[in-house]
């Protein structure tokens, strides 16, 4: 997947913002939380308080009560009546007593009387006296008598059914009272205060902590006088259910609150299985503990509540900046892919393609520009180079066109001539790449005589081809003229010599270099060889303007080169006149014409061919057709060559003189 | 193709090394304008050290010919050896120029 600039910007840009949102949300929320939980701390140590104090306004003044009672008792002997009165308006006045007695030792209120415990409590008819004591209600070894009378002192009783007396669940506040017996301050009884459990049952169970979160409150020992779970009050201690559950931690925590302490502490509810935080007190006067549950979660979730909110704030913000942080991104990249956009349609060739005009002066900016002078100077290159083709194709053309007039202008047609049997001829030409300026010609001059030569022009290219069509029309012009002339004297002694012998090379070559000489501004020149031939007697008589000495290979297996008389080139100047030699050619001889490319062919070593190689080449040539002995020649000097570039025109013109008396065909 | 320039009095002595061939004959031309442009019209050309001459060399060497005739002047060759001395020979240059076997015969003649 191809990901672009501003992607991998907004990425990396909203992965590291996103990142330091998250820290930060995270922070607060665990400071938010640290805060919260020390306030919720605060809130339950006072709420907890607030009950305790609740429950202490009841039970504080309970004691004080007995004991006034108690004082009553000690100071005066009372009446039974007056004792009556008192425990009717201490009931009328405390509502949270339940009951009150005054118990007294085996005979201390009357000799004959073994039990005597008034005992005024309340029932749904109102306030009702009635008598403890008896062989069924055998008060002297209860708890609630027993103990206050054996430490001396005021005790709250253990939670209890009062069978036969109230007859409701309770807890007694107990205190003895003394008479002086015989000098000695001895216990004469028991004055209890009843308080029933069931207002503080519904007074702790009443108390909402949160949603599930609870209250209970156990005694000096352990039992639970309020649990919300079912069954549990009076008959569980704390410890009983700490062994019940394994737990050690409620263990520890009841033995530091039957200790009267007071803490907060982290812990999970055996009742309702959440974690949380149990706050405990002591009740002063009782000695009993109040614990107060908090559920963590119900505690935490205004901090919860608070994390969502900022979570979602954070969530929020988030987006808005990952939106921003794109749109910026693009706006930034835009240059760039529409630079981009630009280059590719250069690249795909359109190097006319508008490049976007960017106002930045920013690194794209820069970009843009050096982008702007590459298609420039690419422009300028692919025109240059149109140029240069164009060029390179003008002068492959113009080569081509001296090919064309070079090739054109040469007859092509061999055998020549197919009605004169005492001749037979062949010639070729490989022209060079870069056309020299090489041609041959023949053609019948006059009755019997034929006309072969072979020139070479100086130079290369279109002005050699040229001059080359030049040279060769005018050799033929002024050889033919020179026959016809001879023709019209034909009447003449002298003119049917001449008419006999044909038009002089020599001559033939001096006219035209002549006319070759004149405004010859750019010194071409042309160096020819021309022979004429008399078809009847094998005569030849030659001239040469400075050209490669022919081969002549006789029948009869010698081979010479013709002499030459080092006589200029054709066309340097005007007024060079030129010697005709003369030979005869025996039937089956052949005289070979050629051009420097042949002698002046190149080995790869840069040997030359050379007239030596040429003329070893004779024995082998001697006696073949033209055909075969231009095709040898050639096959030897391309062999020389191995592949070296032709430098120059490669020119044969191959004559075989086969007698008068040869038959055609 | 390189050239050694010397000068005998106002004689302009130009030693030719290397080939002279299609590419390289426009340079002698200009050689030649160039020592007749400072006065020397008259030229000795050394060709001992000419390897080779094609028909666009003796070209060349025409037109210089033909230039400095023009101008009062002369072009004359010696020390020719080997295949140039061919060439001259069988296009008939030894006998439209002057050439002489010595440097010294060159420079007396010219």
């Amino acid at each position: 997947m191809k990901r672009g600039l501003s992607f991998r910007l907004s990425a990396l840009v909203l992965t590291a913002t996103g990142l330091v949102l998250a820290a930060v949300v995270a922070t607060s929320y665990v400071i938010a939380r640290e805060a919260l939980l020390h306030n919720a701390e605060a809130n339950a140590k006072t709420l907890a308080q607030a009950l305790v104090s609740r429950i202490e306004a009841v039970l504080a003044p309970i004691p004080g009560l007995a004991q006034g009672v108690a004082y009553d008792l000690e100071d005066g002997d009372l009446p039974d009546a007056a004792v009556e009165r008192q425990q009717r308006r201490i009931l009328a006045d405390n509502n949270a007593v339940y009951g009150m007695a005054v118990a007294y030792e085996p005979f201390a209120h009357r000799p004959d009387q073994r039990y005597y415990a008034p005992y005024l409590c309340r029932t749904p008819l109102g306030p009702k006296m009635i008598n403890l004591g008896g062989d069924s209600y055998r008060y002297h070894g209860m708890d609630w008598y027993q103990v206050p009378r054996e430490l001396d002192r005021t005790v709250w009783s253990e939670p209890y059914f009062d069978q036969g007396g109230g007859n409701i669940l309770m807890s007694t506040c107990s205190l003895p009272f003394h008479r002086m017996e015989n000098g000695k301050r001895e216990v004469a009884g028991v004055v209890t205060a009843d308080v029933s459990l069931e207002w503080l049952k519904r007074l702790v169970a009443g108390t909402s902590v949160l949603d599930t979160g609870y209250a209970y409150l156990i005694t000096k020992t352990g039992t639970y006088v309020t649990h919300p779970a079912p069954g549990v009050a009076f008959n569980e201690t704390i410890f009983s259910r700490a062994e019940e559950y394994g737990d050690r931690e409620l263990r520890r925590i009841g033995q530091d609150m039957i200790h009267g302490g007071s803490r907060f502490v982290a812990m999970k509810s055996l009742h309702t299985g959440k974690d949380g935080f149990l706050v405990y007190a002591p009740l002063p006067s009782t000695g009993w503990s109040l614990g107060v549950f908090y559920p963590r979660d119900e505690l935490l979730a205004d901090v919860h509540s608070q994390a969502m909110v900022s979570a979602a704030l954070g969530g929020g913000g988030f987006l808005a900046l990952a939106v921003l942080v794109a749109f910026i991104a693009r706006s930034i990249t835009l240059p760039l892919r529409r630079l981009t956009a630009a280059a590719r349609e250069v690249a795909g060739g359109n190097l006319e393609a508008p490049l976007p005009v960017l106002a930045a002066r920013d690194e794209v900016g820069e970009l843009a520009e050096s982008f702007a002078n590459m298609q420039t100077s690419l422009r300028q290159h692919i025109r240059d180079l149109t140029q240069a083709t164009a060029s390179r194709e003008r002068m492959e053309s113009e080569l081509r066109i001296a090919h064309d007039i070079q090739m054109g202008i040469l007859p092509k047609l061999f055998p020549p001539f197919p009605d004169r049997p005492e001749i037979d001829l062949f010639a070729s030409l490989t022209p060079a790449r870069e056309v020299g300026g090489d041609f041959y010609d023949f053609f019948p001059c006059g009755e019997d005589q034929f006309c072969f030569l072979v020139g070479d022009v100086s130079g290369k290219g279109v002005p050699a081809a040229f001059y080359m069509a030049v040279a060769k029309t005018l050799i033929k012009a002024v050889a033919e003229s020179a026959a016809g002339a001879g023709q019209r004297r034909q009447d003449g002694e002298d003119a049917a010599r001449a008419q006999r012998r044909g038009p002089d090379p020599g001559r033939i070559l001096a006219r035209a270099g002549d006319d070759l000489a004149q405004d010859n501004e750019s010194c071409m020149f042309v160096t020819i060889f021309c022979g004429l031939l008399n078809m009847r007697t094998g005569e030849v008589r030659v001239a040469s303007a400075g050209h490669n000495p022919p081969l002549l290979l006789r029948a009869g297996g010698d081979a010479q080169y013709l002499p030459t008389h080092g006589e200029p080139v054709a066309g340097a100047m005007e007024g060079v006149t030129y010697t005709t030699d003369t030979l005869t050619l025996a039937p089956g001889d052949t005289l070979l014409l050629y051009t420097d490319g042949v002698t002046e062919a190149m080995s790869p070593d840069n040997e030359l061919y050379g007239e030596p190689r040429l003329m070893a080449l004779a024995p082998e040539l001697t006696g073949r057709d033209t055909r075969e002995v231009c095709a040898r020649v050639e096959r030897g000097v391309r062999a020389f060559a191995a592949g070296a570039e032709q430098s120059d025109d490669i020119t044969l013109l191959a004559l075989r003189f086969l007698g008068a008396g040869a038959n055609a065909g | 193709m390189d050239f050694i320039k010397t000068t005998e009095g106002n004689i302009c002595i130009l030693a030719v090394v290397g080939r002279m061939d299609t590419l390289t004959a426009p340079e002698f031309e200009a050689k030649c304008a160039e020592c007749a442009a400072e006065g020397a019209t008259r030229i000795v050309v050394d060709l001992s050290s000419l390897e080779y001459i094609s028909s666009a060399g003796l070209r060349s060497i025409l037109a210089s010919a033909k230039k400095l005739k023009a101008l009062g002047g002369g072009l004359s060759f010696c020390c020719l050896s080997g295949i140039v001395n061919e060439v001259f020979a069988v296009s008939g240059f030894s006998k439209l120029m002057p050439v002489f076997p010595t440097r010294q015969e060159a420079l007396a003649k010219a």
